[in-house]
């Protein structure tokens, strides 16, 4: 066994890592390239999608500066402008926000936005400072992400997405709407016209309308638009009217519309509105959907259609049932020689007339046929008295009248209705004939006869008589002023004076008489008689009788009366004086009866009444002693008897035989009778001043 | 080239070559094996650690970002509402459309010529000071030490560039009328310059004279 050492073993020192070799400050460039290739990553990110628009021009759009903007938000910039190869459009290139770019449909418009002043106000005004910007408007679609484009000169007059019914109108000529034009519901702005445009064959104008949201509910097919542009004189029964629209719809034309008849269907997609030219025949059209579901036919007439245009009337009894749609001639083929028919294509509605809404061409041809065989034909008239126009009339003839004949079907499946031979003698000549109407109508003989008529009220005006009229009233005016100032009018308030005098008189007399003081000492002698007498009277019964009697008389005194009477006439003097005309009458009547009034306030304030009263209760009482006293000295009675006696005579002269009595009420009347008098002379004049001029 | 070869003094005796280590921060001259200074308490180091290897990595930092610094706007101009963005390169061409070439001469030679020309001069310096490197024909060691210098000396001249831009932005500001922002380019331009800066602190010129040590060895 050897022994042997071991090999001799290599010993390298360990090799530094090529990491461990790396300093730490490698950190510094390596954050270095993270942080500028975020900044790369995030202006890669943010640097948008390009996309292209055409233009048929650009101005003002500005590489670098021109901002697109989406519901006035910006969304990107322009970055080239420049031609296509052909120089035709200018092409701009711009960049767009990722998020909107995915969501840009291939319909997205494109606009240049510049200041713009119009009837309708400034627009843009912003983009004076800012430079023109580049309007788009669509709607979000997400994944469409379109990136080329057509713009427009403008923008739509309706934003999309914006909430409404766009409705599509028909009229003759659009010479009066132009596009923008405001339609009106109500004087208020609800919607707008988009450009017009001519149908392909020409024969009418079609043009879009927007509504806008909350008024498109008011449309159905009972919509009626009218053009309201300008003004519109119109001279009728009712007069001169003038009708001025808004000053928009005045510069730019336009439109407004309502229901006109209750029952309108919602709008189906491609419903046509007529256009009117005016309201009044707007209102009057109830001629509803000629086009929805019309069924055309023809009939063919002999002779001139000449005023016969399209778009005249077909008229069943009076009614518009629908419209001619065109005229032709054709050659008949079936008669012998060459004859040319003039064949009239028309649109008859079901609806108007009278077939239910669903009722298609099958229904109206079969409701036509069984008509024709009735005696319905075709036929030309006039639409009015002064025109020259014509409308197709379906008449309803007897039909032993007409020749029978029966609702054709050509081959093309085209109907044709028979029609016979207008009334009109000479259609031609129906416009001379109109003229030679009014040539023959007396307008002469009215001229002259309306120049005699005012000759004779020029001259009744300038005779003298009627010159003298007004003077003649202002000397009756004169006189009656005279007679109201005159001696007699002046002399009735003396008059007065004097009555009333007498009566003072008399109401002194009467308080004068004393008759009342007697009254009382007899009644005091009474109440001492019976004071002393304890015991009743036999004969008291009688005696009561008497004095109830003599009561009851007392009451009958007339003295209410005449206070009443002496009232009324109070109140007759009162109203008198109070009226307008008794102010005007010479005051010393006021004072007159102001006098009367005081008299007759003495005599109501006077004591005679009172007395009279007094004396009443007094006696009464008496009366009633007497009757508690069971018995009565005979002598008691006969003194009692005396004195009802005397009480009797006292109140006689007071009661209704007493001259003064009659007297003042004679007085009164004969006062009211004046008063009166002289307020119906008054009245008379207030109600009726021409019986002044008249002389009645 | 021969020139400066020749004014090359002969090989001398380094610190190194005598074992000694000089102190960086206060010069006192120490036995080599000492960690620390023994006066001023700084780590002590015959040659820089890592030298090359910090070089490279602030000069690759500093190219990095003087990228975006080109390619982004230096300056945003806003005037009126209208927003105008230059980067450097384009500042430069509208001052020349201007007319104001003595004023573009300035920036283009603040802003692209110093940065470019610092890059080319510290990675040629770190290049050559490698040991075996093939690109040491054009350059003298006097001629090395000299570029190093002027690196060195020029670095914070190309900060103008973002002064300008820092006093704009701080006196432009009337809202809609006008108002200047700085752009991204501005951090990025100021970041590249302190980077270059950063790379040609980092390079130790003792590494130029290590190579003719070598030579001589």
């Amino acid at each position: 066994m050897s022994y042997q050492d071991p090999a001799e073993m290599k010993v390298d020192p360990p090799k530094r890592s090529f990491w461990r070799n790396l300093s730490l400050i490698w950190l510094v460039p390596l954050v270095a390239v993270v942080i500028s290739l975020g900044i790369a990553w995030q202006t890669f990110a943010a640097r948008g999608v390009q996309i292209e628009i055409l233009f048929d021009n650009a101005s003002g759009v500005t590489p670098g500066d021109t901002i697109i903007r989406f519901r006035d938000v910006g969304i990107g910039t322009v970055e080239d402008v420049q031609f296509t190869s052909d120089l035709s459009q200018v092409l701009v290139t711009a960049s767009i926000d990722r998020a909107v770019a995915d969501t840009l449909p291939e319909d997205a418009r494109f606009w240049v936005v510049q200041p713009e002043v119009s009837a309708r106000g400034i627009t843009g005004l912003s983009t004076v400072l800012s430079g023109v910007y580049i309007e788009t408007s669509f709607v979000p679609t997400s994944g469409a992400a379109a990136r080329s484009f057509t713009g427009t000169a403008t923008g739509p007059l309706v934003r999309e997405g914006q909430q409404g019914t766009r409705i599509t109108m028909r009229t003759r000529e659009a010479n009066r709407v132009s596009e923008g034009a405001p339609i009106l519901f109500r004087g208020i702005e609800v919607g707008h016209i988009e450009a017009p445009r001519l149908i392909l064959s020409g024969e009418s104008v079609v043009f879009d309308a927007f509504i806008e949201a909350p008024h498109d509910r008011r449309l159905t097919t009972a919509t009626r638009f009218w053009d309201t542009s300008g003004f519109s004189v119109s001279f009728g029964a009712s007069g001169l009217s003038l009708n001025v629209g808004n000053l928009a719809a005045l510069l730019t034309g336009g439109i407004a519309f309502d229901t006109v008849f209750s029952g309108g269907e919602p709008l189906n997609p491609g419903y046509v509105f007529d256009l009117f030219p005016d309201e009044a025949s707007a209102r009057q059209s109830l001629f509803r959907s000629v086009g929805a579901n019309a069924v055309e036919m023809s009939t063919e007439f002999e002779g001139s259609v000449s005023g016969l245009e399209v778009g005249a009337a077909v008229q069943y009894r009076g009614l518009r049932v629908g419209e001619v749609r065109a005229i032709g001639a054709v050659l008949a083929e079936d008669t012998a020689r060459p004859e040319v028919r003039l064949l009239t294509t028309v649109a008859l509605d079901p609806q108007a007339i009278g077939l239910p809404v669903e009722a298609g061409a099958e229904r109206l041809i079969g409701f036509l046929e069984e008509a024709v065989e009735q005696g319905l034909r075709a036929r030309l008239s006039t639409s009015s008295l002064f025109s020259a126009a014509l409308i197709i009339e379906l008449a309803e003839l007897p039909v032993d009248e007409v020749a029978p004949a029966e609702l054709e079907r050509r081959e093309n499946g085209m109907a044709v209705l028979p029609s016979i031979p207008s009334d009109l003698p000479d259609f031609t000549a129906t416009a001379e004939g109109v003229l030679e109407r009014i040539n023959a109508l007396p307008v002469e003989e009215l001229m002259n006869q309306a120049v005699r008529l005012m000759a004779s009220i020029e001259m009744v005006v300038s005779s003298e008589g009627t010159r003298q009229a007004p003077d003649e009233a202002l000397a009756l005016i004169r006189d009656i002023r005279g007679l109201v100032g005159g001696e007699d009018a002046q002399a009735l308030p003396g008059e007065l004076r004097a009555g009333l005098a007498e009566l003072r008189g008399m109401v002194e007399e009467l308080r004068l008489r004393d008759a009342v003081d007697r009254l009382m000492d007899v009644l005091d002698n009474v109440e001492t008689v019976t004071a002393n007498t304890a015991t009743a009277s036999e004969d008291f019964p009688e005696l009561v009788e008497d004095l109830r009697a003599l009561i009851a008389r007392a009451s009958g005194v007339e003295v209410e009366e005449l206070a009443a009477a002496a009232t009324r006439v109070l109140n007759s003097a009162d109203q008198l004086i109070g009226s307008d005309e008794m102010r005007q009458l010479p005051p010393a009547l006021a004072r007159a009866l102001d006098e009367v009034q005081q008299v007759l306030a003495d005599l109501r304030e006077g004591e005679a009444v009172e007395n009279v009263n007094r004396t009443l209760v007094s006696a009464r009482a008496a009366a009633d002693a007497v009757a508690e006293a069971m018995n009565s000295l005979p002598a008691l009675t006969q003194r009692l008897d005396r004195l009802v006696g005397q009480a009797d005579g006292l109140i006689a002269s007071y009661g209704s035989r007493s001259d003064f009595n009659s007297e003042a009420m004679q007085v009164m009347r004969e006062f009211r009778e004046t008063a009166r008098a002289v307020t119906q002379l008054a009245r008379t004049i207030e109600r009726n001043p021409n019986s002044l001029l008249l002389g009645r | 080239m021969s020139a400066s070869d020749k004014a090359t003094p002969p090989p001398a005796l380094t610190a190194r070559a005598a074992g000694l280590v000089g102190c960086q921060s206060c010069g006192r001259v120490h036995e080599r094996g000492v960690e620390t200074c023994t006066r001023c308490g700084a780590a002590l180091h015959s040659r820089m650690p890592d030298s090359l290897q910090k070089v490279w990595a602030w000069l690759f930092a500093g190219m990095v970002v003087y990228i975006p610094a080109n390619i982004y706007p230096m300056l945003q101009t806003s005037s009126l509402g209208r927003t105008t963005q230059s980067t450097i390169i384009g500042g430069v061409v509208e001052l020349i459309e201007y007319g104001s070439i003595g004023v573009a001469l300035i920036v283009f030679v603040a802003s692209v010529l110093i940065p470019v020309g610092k890059f080319v001069a510290i990675g040629y310096l770190a290049l050559v000071v490698r040991p075996g490197s093939r690109w040491r024909k054009g350059t003298g060691f006097h001629g090395r030490q000299h570029l190093f210098e002027v690196v060195e000396f020029i670095g914070r001249w190309s900060m103008i560039d973002v002064f300008v831009v820092a006093i704009l932005s701080a006196l432009v500001q009337l809202d809609f009328a006008a108002t200047i922002n700085p752009g991204i380019a501005a951090v990025s331009f100021s970041l590249s310059v302190a980077f270059t800066m950063l790379a040609a602190q980092s390079f130790d010129p003792r590494l130029i004279w290590d190579v003719e040590e070598a030579k001589a060895v």
